[in-house]
């Protein structure tokens, strides 16, 4: 094989969840009618902001070789933390800023903080006490959304500070700025693992941490950030489902964390540490909107939509295993 | 030569009442390649750990470069230049070689006060030191995994000569590695070792260690049985310094 071809490939096989992303658009683009149009694009990309910001979290701990099971509690409790404090009926305690906009950094402030906070616990327990990460995390998902329930008392917040609701009604090209901020994050955190010594540590780190500690990489140190970073992206997911909802109920997310599970694997990110990429995952993030709203739009029940998201998965990790057969056949 | 790299003078340890060297003194030179060969058991390891770092002798001294020697861990061993390469736990496969060259000390360039990792000046600094050693590898911007293990082996050699290392371990180099891959992996050392690196080879393959070193220690028992050098003996001779069948052979065991 010439090395050109051996490129090709590579190529290919590196960027496969966008070709399948692009395959996938062009078919329901024809056979499906009315899915061919900007709005509907529009759509699919706004409605994969919350996941999308979510599966960010989620693949730099995977990637880094350890497991993070509860960002989609820590979303809803970021969510329901960002709803008491400013919306303004239900539980809220609508809490009025002046001048009015500061409600917006401190809204993130919060949402991210509480973020931050649970993923340092986890990250605490498990690189330090050196627990289990998938026990711990495991029991975090537990805890935390029975923290959203108790402080709730099962009851919800609705009408979101306008301030804070302008993040999902104004729109720039067509797209709300939540959108934009879920895409801004693809861009910033794919940049960081790309070109970033400390991306390229915590890949480096799920490859092979023994030859990382003896390289003298700050192994713990890294890992304790990496979980901080997934659970504060959780919390901004959390906040990017509040303003998309204009508010927060006990059970906001529930099921999310499999669809991240989903968009990472779909997106190439290998459940076993140290293979894939950011916009890959984005590409998985938008493959789960596409086929959610190709449902939709024929009407079939959104049951379906488990099944078909369920046998994504399968495919998406048979897929992994004939990828990696084809990489050592060229090797 | 003007002095040895590395000297040990009387290394014993014991763990307890077990004494498993009993006094090891022997040295190495500046781009010389010694053959530590031993039954199971001999006190090989122990002494590897010894001039490494990990485990420190219970009397004795080693001096490095002409100075006092002693490592309380592999980075102090590491920092003087001393290091065990272990196959596997030195490498990443999922990333390329010149991520693997420069882990834990990548070039960057500050970008609005981030670091930015200089892909450019690492290929330029690998595909130089590749060069320099005479390896070949098809591509820098493959990963590790695509790579055979001599390809590994001589990615982790050049990368320890690269970063001011002086005295490389090798324990067992050659034992997941085929026929060939053998061959070039002996070659490598030799390239090593005439970048003016001492390597000290630990095998149980007779025919490798006459393939690649200059000189052959045995050690029997926790003391040297045979400091002799490649050309002055052969594979019978030696067989029997390690199984104690007869002594006088070299000058050292009579003496012990």
């Amino acid at each position: 094989m010439t090395p050109q071809t051996r490129r090709r490939v590579e190529f290919i096989l590196d960027n496969l969840v966008w070709f399948m992303l692009i395959f996938v658009l062009a078919v329901f683009s024809a056979f499906i009618p009315n899915y061919f149009q900007p709005a509907i694009f529009a759509n699919i990309i706004e409605a994969s902001s919350v996941l999308g910001v979510m599966s960010i979290g989620l693949a730099l701990v995977i990637l880094a070789g350890q497991m993070d099971l509860s960002v989609e509690s820590v979303a809803a409790l970021a969510a329901m933390g960002v709803g008491i404090l400013f919306c303004s009926a239900g539980i809220g305690l609508g809490i009025k800023l002046t001048p009015a906009w500061l409600a917006v950094p401190a809204s993130l402030l919060a949402a991210l903080g509480i973020g931050a906070i649970i993923g340092l616990f986890n990250g605490f327990l498990i690189v330090k006490a050196k627990m289990n990460a998938f026990i711990i995390t495991l029991a975090a998902y537990i805890w935390v959304r029975g923290l959203v329930v108790a402080i709730s008392g099962g009851r919800s917040a609705q009408d979101l500070d306008p301030a804070i609701r302008f993040f999902g009604i104004q729109r720039i090209l067509g797209l709300p700025l939540t959108a934009w901020i879920a895409i801004l994050c693809f861009v910033a955190f794919s940049f960081m693992m790309m070109k970033t010594p400390f991306g390229r540590h915590l890949k480096m780190i799920g490859g092979n941490e023994t030859a990382t500690h003896r390289a003298g990489i700050r192994v713990s140190r890294n890992l304790m950030i990496a979980f901080v970073l997934a659970g504060a992206t959780a919390g901004l997911a959390g906040w990017l489902l509040t303003v998309r909802t204009s508010g927060a109920t006990a059970n906001l997310g529930v099921g999310m964390l499999f669809n991240a599970f989903a968009a990472v694997v779909i997106g190439g990110v290998s459940l076993k540490g140290g293979v894939g990429s950011l916009p890959g995952v984005y590409a998985g993030v938008l493959l789960l909107s596409s086929i959610n709203t190709a449902i939709n739009l024929m009407g079939l029940p959104a049951n379906v939509t488990q099944v078909i998201h369920g046998l994504l998965v399968l495919a998406a990790v048979m897929l992994d295993t004939f990828k990696q057969t084809i990489r050592r056949s060229l090797a | 030569m003007d002095q040895p790299l590395l000297v040990l003078d009387n290394i014993r340890k014991s763990y307890g009442a077990i004494e498993a060297l009993k006094g090891v003194s022997f040295s190495v030179n500046k781009g010389e390649v010694i053959a530590l060969l031993g039954d199971n058991g001999a006190g090989k390891s122990t002494l590897v750990k010894i001039i490494a770092g990990g485990q420190e002798p219970t009397s004795g001294r080693m001096l490095f470069e002409g100075e006092e020697y002693r490592a309380k861990s592999p980075a102090e061993g590491k920092a003087a230049g001393i290091e065990t390469v272990y196959q596997d736990l030195s490498l990443c496969t999922n990333v390329d070689v010149v991520a693997n060259f420069f882990m834990g000390r990548e070039i960057t360039r500050s970008f609005f006060g981030i670091p930015i990792l200089d892909e450019k000046a690492m290929e330029a600094a690998v595909s130089k030191a590749m060069a320099n050693a005479g390896t070949r590898i098809p591509s820098l911007r493959t990963n590790v995994e695509n790579l055979s293990g001599g390809q590994r082996q001589a990615i982790e050699l050049n990368r320890f000569v690269h970063w001011g290392g002086k005295l490389v371990l090798l324990d067992e180099p050659f034992a997941a590695l085929g026929v060939e891959q053998t061959r070039r992996g002996l070659e490598t050392i030799r390239q090593v070792a005439s970048q003016g690196i001492g390597v000290i080879i630990i095998t149980h393959i007779m025919q490798q260690a006459f393939q690649v070193a200059d000189r052959i220690v045995v050690i029997r028992q926790g003391v040297v049985a045979g400091d002799v050098r490649t050309q002055d003996t052969n594979p019978d001779d030696v067989i029997r310094m390690i199984t104690g069948e007869s002594l006088a052979v070299s000058g050292t065991a009579a003496r012990n």
